[in-house]
């Protein structure tokens, strides 16, 4: 094995945690001054709804405040939330309803991970499995 | 089922996992027969990009039977014979519907790790980590394939499964280095790196009309099969000077199209790569950006230069100046394999693309992690080693 393979060996485990710890912290940052997650859903105005939008949105969609534009370029319409404040409805799932209801707009369906699973829970991939498992609700949007 | 998975950084193991299962209308369920090592794994394997799980089952550029099919699929049955694409692919958002298809949005269950990393998220991968969506990979006995109407193509009679397999993968991301970089007639095209990457995307230039086209690589076993196999020049840059012999053979203006096919862990003949790989190894830098600096400083002024090779993070010493100055097109993307299949199926039933060549390891999934071991090494002359579950 390469001199790199080893420096690795005790680096990347490491890295890994620490990546994964990054992306959870920084997913769950709020910056003050940005109140809407903005999604664009590749259907036209005409045809949505906010009343009759699909998924997980429509579980919290009478919560928070939802507004439909059309998007510009024919790229679809522009769908925004806002969190009213003091509402106990978080980002996250702000971002994964807005994710998961695009993808059955747009493709019928919203994927499911691989499984069953083939992996086992290490110390080491415990921070990334924490990730994943909220695969949706983290980011940037 | 048996599979290969990752143990650890360089460490691979067979092992025994369950069999997959549909999740999905839109899912089948492949019997793998055959299944290769792409060089993009290495750079998982060595733990370079960092988002693996102890029991990942790798794997990503793939061909075989169908065995199950889900409600909704309409152009797949039991039995029939198809080739995947890599990348996993919704076919109607609007990136795929502007044929970008590994940028779809709606193809990664874990949109946040990439987002978080790049401002926005690609497309999710087979066996390509969980920042790549933590599918499971094609180096097993069998494979779910989500959206199987858009991303599995049924392989016709006259192409064999030694050619067609290639289509998977790296067929397809040669091709779409030389399409969206634009190669037409009477360009001279340089390609870094002569793996089966690399060749393929100097097999596309010869085919899209390029007037020279030449790859460079210090492997003189991947050269010869460049000479022989896609009718191509050859530079080896630990003997030739590169940027001399690309500057004449070009009438003193430089490649007009360069096509980056070497990646993150690039190898350097020269001082700068102990400064790249210390840099590396300190985290100072995640990527080895060596062919990419010369293929820009060796562009003309105007051209374009396509980075096929994967990179993760940041580089340092970027040839931001000469990349502003001379007017360059940098792009880059992972593969839009659904783009290009069919077409290359078509090529190679007319024997215009010829792939099986590239195949110099063929051996059971047993044999796996040797066939990774000779692959990383670049031992035995092999170019891809194949595994038949
Ligand atoms: N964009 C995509 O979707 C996509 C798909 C497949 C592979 N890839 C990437 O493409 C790259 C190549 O893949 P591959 O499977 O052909 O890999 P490979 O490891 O078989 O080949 C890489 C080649 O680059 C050569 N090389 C190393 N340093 C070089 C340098 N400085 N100049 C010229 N050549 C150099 C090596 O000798 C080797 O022959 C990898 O980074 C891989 O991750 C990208
Ligand atoms: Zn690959
Ligand atoms: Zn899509």
């Amino acid at each position: 094995m390469s001199r790199t393979g080893k420096v690795l060996l005790i680096a990347g485990p490491f890295v890994a945690g620490a990546a994964a710890v990054a992306v959870g912290r920084r997913a769950k940052r709020r910056t003050p001054a940005r109140h809407r997650h903005v999604v664009t859903v590749y259907r036209p105005l005409v045809e949505l709804e906010v009343t009759q939008l699909p998924g997980s949105l429509s579980e919290i969609v009478d919560r928070v405040e939802v507004s439909l534009a059309a998007a510009p370029g024919g790229r679809g319409t522009e769908i925004a939330i806002r969190i009213p404040d003091g509402s106990p409805i978080t980002d996250g799932e702000v971002r994964r309803a807005l994710r998961e209801t695009r993808s059955l707009l747009e493709a019928g369906d919203v994927l499911l991970p691989s499984g069953p699973p083939t992996t086992v829970s290490t110390p080491l991939n415990r921070p990334l499995q924490k990730v994943t498992a909220h695969g949706r609700e983290g980011g940037l949007l | 089922m048996k599979a290969l998975q990752w143990q650890g950084i360089n460490k691979l193991a067979v092992g025994t996992v369950p069999d997959p299962e549909l999740r999905n209308p839109g899912d089948i369920i492949v019997k793998v027969t055959r299944t290769v090592t792409c060089g993009s794994d290495l750079h998982l394997i060595g733990g370079y990009i960092p988002f693996m799980e102890k029991g990942d089952v790798l794997g990503h550029e793939f061909l075989g039977e169908v065995v199950e099919v889900g409600p909704d699929v309409r152009n797949h049955r039991a039995g029939d014979r198809v080739v995947v694409s890599s990348f996993i692919s919704c076919g109607s958002c609007w990136y795929c519907d502007q044929r970008l298809f590994s940028l779809c949005d709606n193809g990664n269950t874990n949109p946040a790790i990439t987002e978080t990393m790049w401002g926005q998220a690609p497309s999710g991968c087979f066996g390509y980590s969980h920042a790549m969506g933590g599918n499971a990979g094609s180096h097993a006995e069998y494979i779910r394939v989500p959206f199987a109407d858009v991303g599995a193509f049924t392989v016709p009679d006259t192409v064999s499964d030694e050619r067609a397999v290639f289509a998977s993968d790296s067929a397809s991301t040669g091709w779409m280095g030389a399409d969206l970089g634009g190669v037409g007639p009477g360009d001279v095209v340089a390609v870094w790196g002569a793996g089966a990457v690399g060749q393929m995307a100097a097999r596309a230039a010869v085919l899209l009309g390029a007037d020279r086209v030449i790859v460079i690589d210090r492997l003189e076993n991947r050269l010869d099969q460049v000479r022989r196999h896609v009718g191509a020049e050859t530079l080896n840059y630990e003997s030739d000077d590169i940027a001399g012999e690309l500057r004449e053979r070009s009438g003193g203006r430089g490649p007009d199209v360069c096509i980056e096919a070497v990646g993150m862990e690039a190898h350097s003949p020269g001082p700068q790569f102990a400064y790249d790989q210390l840099k590396q190894q300190l985290r100072l830098q995640t990527d080895r950006p060596v062919a990419v600096r010369d293929a820009i400083h060796a562009c003309r002024k105007g051209g374009s230069v396509f980075v096929l090779g994967v990179y993760a993070g940041f580089v340092d010493k970027f040839p931001l100046g000469a990349l502003m100055n001379k007017g360059l097109t940098v792009r880059g993307a992972q593969m839009h394999g659904q783009r290009y299949i069919p077409m290359l199926l078509e090529r190679m039933a007319k024997n215009e693309l010829v792939t099986e060549y590239l195949a110099t390891h063929v051996m059971p999934l047993g044999e796996a992690p040797e066939g990774y071991r000779i692959f990383k090494e670049k031992k035995d002359d092999c170019v891809r080693a194949v595994f038949v579950p």
